[in-house]
C-alpha cells in the first residue's frame, strides 16, 4: 500500500476564515492544532514558527492559538522540529504536546517513541502528530538560490510559495511566477533522494495538497488518536469535509506520486547499497514489498 | 580473645566498601574500620587540560545517584575561578534543582533501608510512598535541569535556559500537591525508625559536624587552610587496610568530621541528637525543608529574567571553590582556569569526609548493628575514591604528591 495504513481519506478544510486566509491549502494542520489546544487535547505544540529571517522557519513551541497561527503556511526549507521536542517537554513543561512533522521527522518521532534512549519521559508526552506531505525539502540557501535564479525574483519580495500542477509557484505582490518543478532537482537535500515516504505514513493524521483542489487538503486519518481528534473537530464544525475525487486529479494522483517517489527512492537506495554506502533502509531485494517504508 | 568480622562489600549502598570490625567475646565491636574498595575513576585527571565547560559534563558522571550536586559544585567552582556573578534567576534555578534532588535522593535512601526498618505488612505502603515522592521530585529535576539524571542545562555562568511560565505554574501545583504526601511520608519513616528499636547510643561518635549551609552550600564557609588530606596508610592503624583503601582521608582542623543532613541540622538548626536514629530522622526532616524551599522558589521565580551571565572564559588561574551541600553531605570541587583550559581540578566529596567517621561509629555495640550504622550515613563510594593503585601485585598506591588524581 503506497499511502500507508489509514482509516479514512477525505478532503477537508478549516472553517475558520482567519486560518483559511493565512494557511497554505485547507489549513488542516493549523486548524486541528488550534482546535486540539482549545479542547485541551494538547497543551502546546511544536511547530515551524517564524524566525528573524523571512521564510526561514524556526522550531517553536506554540502555547496559544495565535502562536500556532503565526506558524501557518508552508515554508519550503528545513525546520528541525524534532530538535525542539525535548525543550517543549522540559523547559516548557508540556505534558500533551502536539507536533507538526514532515515524513522523515514522523519516522524519527516514532522511532523516538519506540526506543526512548536519551528521551526518557519525553517521547511519551507527544499526544498528537500531524504529518504533512512532502516530496522533497530544500536547505535554506538552496531555496534562496533557485528562487532568485529561476524565478528571477528578489527573495525578500516573495509573499507565498507553493508546489502544484508540476510547477513551483512564487507569488509576489504583483506577480505570479512559476517554473517547472523539475528545475529544482539537484537543490534538494540528499536525504530526500532515499526517502520512501510521501504522506507521513506513521503520523496520526496526514495532510497535504496533492489530490485536492485549491484551498482544500487531502487528509488521511490514520490512528485511533487521530480519528478521535479529527471526528471531534468535524463534529464541532471546526473542519468541513468533502469526499475525495477518486479520479485522475484526486486519489489517483496521490497514489501515483507516492508510488513514483518510492520507486525513485528505491532505485537510489539500491544504487547506494551496491556501492556499499550506509542507507537506513533495506534494499529492494531484502523486503517483501519493494515499496514498503522500511 | 578478639575476633575480626569482615563485611565485604557492605550492601545496599552505592559503590563498594569494606567494613572490618574487631570484636570481643560478646561480639561487641572494639575497633571499627570502614574503607572504600571502589576502583579509582580518575575523572579529575580527565578534565585537566580541557576547556572549562568539559568539567561539569564529565564530573557529573562521578555518580548517577547524586549527579546534581557534582554538576553544581563543578559549575560553582568554575564560576568562582572565572569570577562570574550569576544572575539571580539562575541561582534560584540551581537552588530549586538541588532542593528537588535532595527530596528524591533521600527517598532513594529510604528505599535502601526499607528492609531494615519496614515490617512486611507496611512494605508496600512504604515503597509506594517512596515512589510517589521520587516521581514528583524527579519531574522538577527533569524540567529545571533538562535531564533527569545528568542535567544538561546547568552551565558555567548560570543556566542554559529559564523555565517557561507554564512550567513554573505546573511545578508549583505539583509540589504543593506533594506536600501533604511528603508530610505523611516523613511521619511514616520517623515512626518506623522509632519502632525498630535501635539501641540507644548506636552510632554515636564524637566527631564535629561540618556543613556550609542549610541546604544549598556556601563556599565562604569552607576554609581551605583548615583542610588537610592524608593517605589511608597513615590513617588506618592496620597496614593491610591502609594499602587496600582507595580513598584519601580528608581532615578539617586535623580531625575527621561528619557531613550530611544531620551535620547540617546540627550546625544550622540546633539539632542535638546523634547516632543512627538521629541520622534517619534528620534525613527525613530535611526532605520537608527542601520541599518547602523548592515551593518558595517556584512562587518567586521570574521566568522572563536572564539566567546566563557574560563572562571571559580565559581565566586568571584563580583557585575557584564550589561548595554544595549534597544529600549525603558537603561536596567541594576546586578548579583553576587559565588560558581557557582547566589547569587543576579536585573533588572533595561527601562520603570521603564520612569514611573515617563511619568505622569508629560502629564501636561499642554488637557487630550485627555494624551495617545499620554504615547505612545510616548513606555512603556513596564511587565518588569518594581518590587514590590510585600503581601495582596490582602488592596493591600499593601512588606517591603522595600524585594523590589528587
Amino acid at each position: 500500500m503506497v499511502l500507508g495504513t489509514y482509516k479514512q481519506i477525505t478532503l477537508a478544510r478549516s472553517t475558520d476564515k482567519q486560518i483559511q486566509k493565512i494557511s497554505q491549502d485547507g489549513g488542516i494542520a493549523t486548524g486541528l492544532l488550534c482546535f486540539a489546544l482549545d479542547e485541551k487535547i494538547i497543551d502546546g505544540a511544536v511547530v515551524a514558527g517564524p524566525s528573524d529571517e523571512m521564510w526561514k522557519p524556526e522550531p517553536t513551541v506554540a502555547l496559544s492559538s495565535d502562536e500556532i497561527m503565526a506558524a501557518a503556511g508552508t515554508k519550503y526549507t528545513l525546520s528541525p522540529n524534532m530538535w525542539m521536542v525535548k525543550e517543549a517537554v522540559r523547559q516548557y513543561g508540556l505534558e500533551k504536546a502536539g507536533i507538526v512533522t514532515i515524513p522523515c521527522q514522523t519516522m524519527g518521532l516514532r522511532k523516538m517513541q519506540s526506543y526512548p534512549i536519551g528521551v526518557r519521559f519525553v517521547a511519551d508526552k507527544i499526544a498528537l502528530d500531524i504529518g504533512i506531505c512532502c516530496t522533497e525539502n530544500f536547505p535554506f540557501e538552496s531555496l534562496k538560490t533557485f528562487i532568485s535564479a529561476k524565478a528571477g525574483v528578489n527573495f525578500d519580495l516573495v509573499e507565498k510559495m507553493d508546489i502544484g500542477k508540476g510547477k513551483f509557484w512564487v507569488k509576489t505582490q504583483d506577480d505570479m511566477i512559476s517554473f517547472p518543478i523539475k528545475e529544482t532537482h539537484g537543490y534538494e537535500q540528499s536525504g530526500c533522494k532515499v526517502c520512501l515516504d510521501l504522506v507521513s505514513e506513521l503520523s496520526d493524521i496526514s495532510t497535504g495538497s496533492i489530490g485536492a483542489p485549491d484551498d482544500w487538503s487531502a487528509v488521511q486519518v490514520r490512528t485511533d488518536i487521530g480519528e478521535t481528534v479529527f471526528n471531534k473537530a468535524v463534529d464541532a464544525g471546526a473542519i468541513e469535509l468533502k469526499p475525495i475525487d477518486e479520479g485522475k486529479f484526486g486519489l489517483e494522483m496521490l497514489t501515483r506520486l507516492s508510488k513514483s517517489k518510492k520507486e525513485k527512492a528505491m532505485k537510489e537506495i539500491d544504487r547506494r547499497k551496491e556501492l556499499g554506502l550506509p542507507v537506513p533502509y533495506k534494499a529492494s531485494s531484502e523486503k517483501e514489498d519493494p515499496l514498503a517504508n522500511v | 580473645m578478639s575476633e575480626k568480622i569482615v563485611i565485604s562489600p557492605t550492601s545496599r549502598q552505592e559503590g563498594h566498601a569494606e567494613l572490618v570490625m574487631e570484636v570481643d567475646d560478646e561480639g561487641i565491636v572494639t575497633k571499627g574500620r570502614y574503607f572504600s574498595i571502589t576502583p579509582v575513576r580518575g575523572l579529575e585527571k580527565i578534565v585537566t587540560g580541557k576547556s572549562p565547560e568539559t568539567a561539569p559534563v564529565i564530573t557529573q558522571r562521578i555518580c548517577g545517584v547524586c549527579p546534581i550536586p557534582h554538576t553544581l559544585a563543578s559549575v560553582e567552582a568554575m564560576d568562582d575561578s572565572l569570577d562570574i556573578e550569576i544572575p539571580k534567576a539562575a541561582r534560584q534555578l540551581r537552588e530549586l534543582l538541588l532542593a528537588a534532588h535532595d527530596v528524591n535522593s533521600h527517598a532513594i535512601h529510604q528505599f535502601l533501608i526499607a528492609q531494615d526498618i519496614v515490617p512486611a505488612d507496611l512494605m508496600v505502603t512504604a515503597i509506594n510512598s517512596v515512589s510517589e515522592i521520587r516521581k514528583n521530585a524527579q519531574y522538577v529535576v527533569d524540567m529545571v535541569g533538562g535531564e533527569g539524571i545528568h542535567p544538561s542545562d546547568v552551565r558555567i555562568g548560570g543556566m542554559a535556559k529559564n523555565i517557561s511560565e507554564v512550567a513554573r505554574k505546573r511545578l508549583y501545583a505539583r509540589l504543593k500537591a506533594l506536600q501533604p504526601k511528603l508530610d505523611a511520608h516523613v511521619e511514616l519513616i520517623i515512626g518506623l525508625v522509632a519502632d525498630k528499636g535501635f539501641p540507644e547510643g548506636l552510632g554515636v561518635h564524637n566527631q564535629k559536624p561540618l556543613a556550609t549551609d542549610v541546604l544549598y552550600g556556601d563556599r565562604t564557609k569552607f576554609e581551605l587552610d583548615r583542610f588537610t588530606e592524608i593517605l589511608p596508610e597513615s590513617w588506618y592503624d592496620d597496614p593491610e587496610i591502609g594499602k587496600r583503601a582507595c580513598s584519601t582521608i580528608p581532615l578539617y582542623d586535623g580531625r575527621s568530621v561528619e557531613v550530611g543532613p544531620r551535620a547540617r541540622m546540627e550546625v544550622f538548626q540546633g539539632f542535638k541528637d546523634k547516632g543512627v536514629v538521629a541520622q534517619h530522622v534528620a534525613r527525613a526532616l530535611e526532605m520537608k525543608t527542601a520541599l518547602s524551599k523548592a515551593i518558595d522558589i517556584l512562587a518567586e521565580l521570574d521566568t522572563s529574567a536572564p539566567v546566563m551571565a557574560d563572562y571571559d572564559i580565559r581565566g586568571t588561574n584563580k583557585l575557584g571553590v564550589g561548595a554544595i551541600e549534597g544529600p549525603r553531605g558537603m561536596d567541594i570541587h576546586m578548579a583553576q582556569v587559565k588560558d581557557a583550559k582547566t589547569q587543576f581540578y579536585s573533588c572533595l566529596v561527601p562520603t570521603t569526609w564520612n569514611i573515617p567517621t563511619m568505622g569508629p561509629a560502629t564501636e561499642g555495640f554488637h557487630h550485627d548493628f555494624g551495617p545499620h550504622v554504615i547505612r545510616a550515613y548513606d555512603p556513596c563510594l564511587s565518588c569518594a575514591t581518590h587514590v590510585i593503585v600503581v601495582d596490582d601485585e602488592d596493591r600499593s598506591i601512588i606517591k603522595n604528591e600524585m594523590v589528587r588524581i
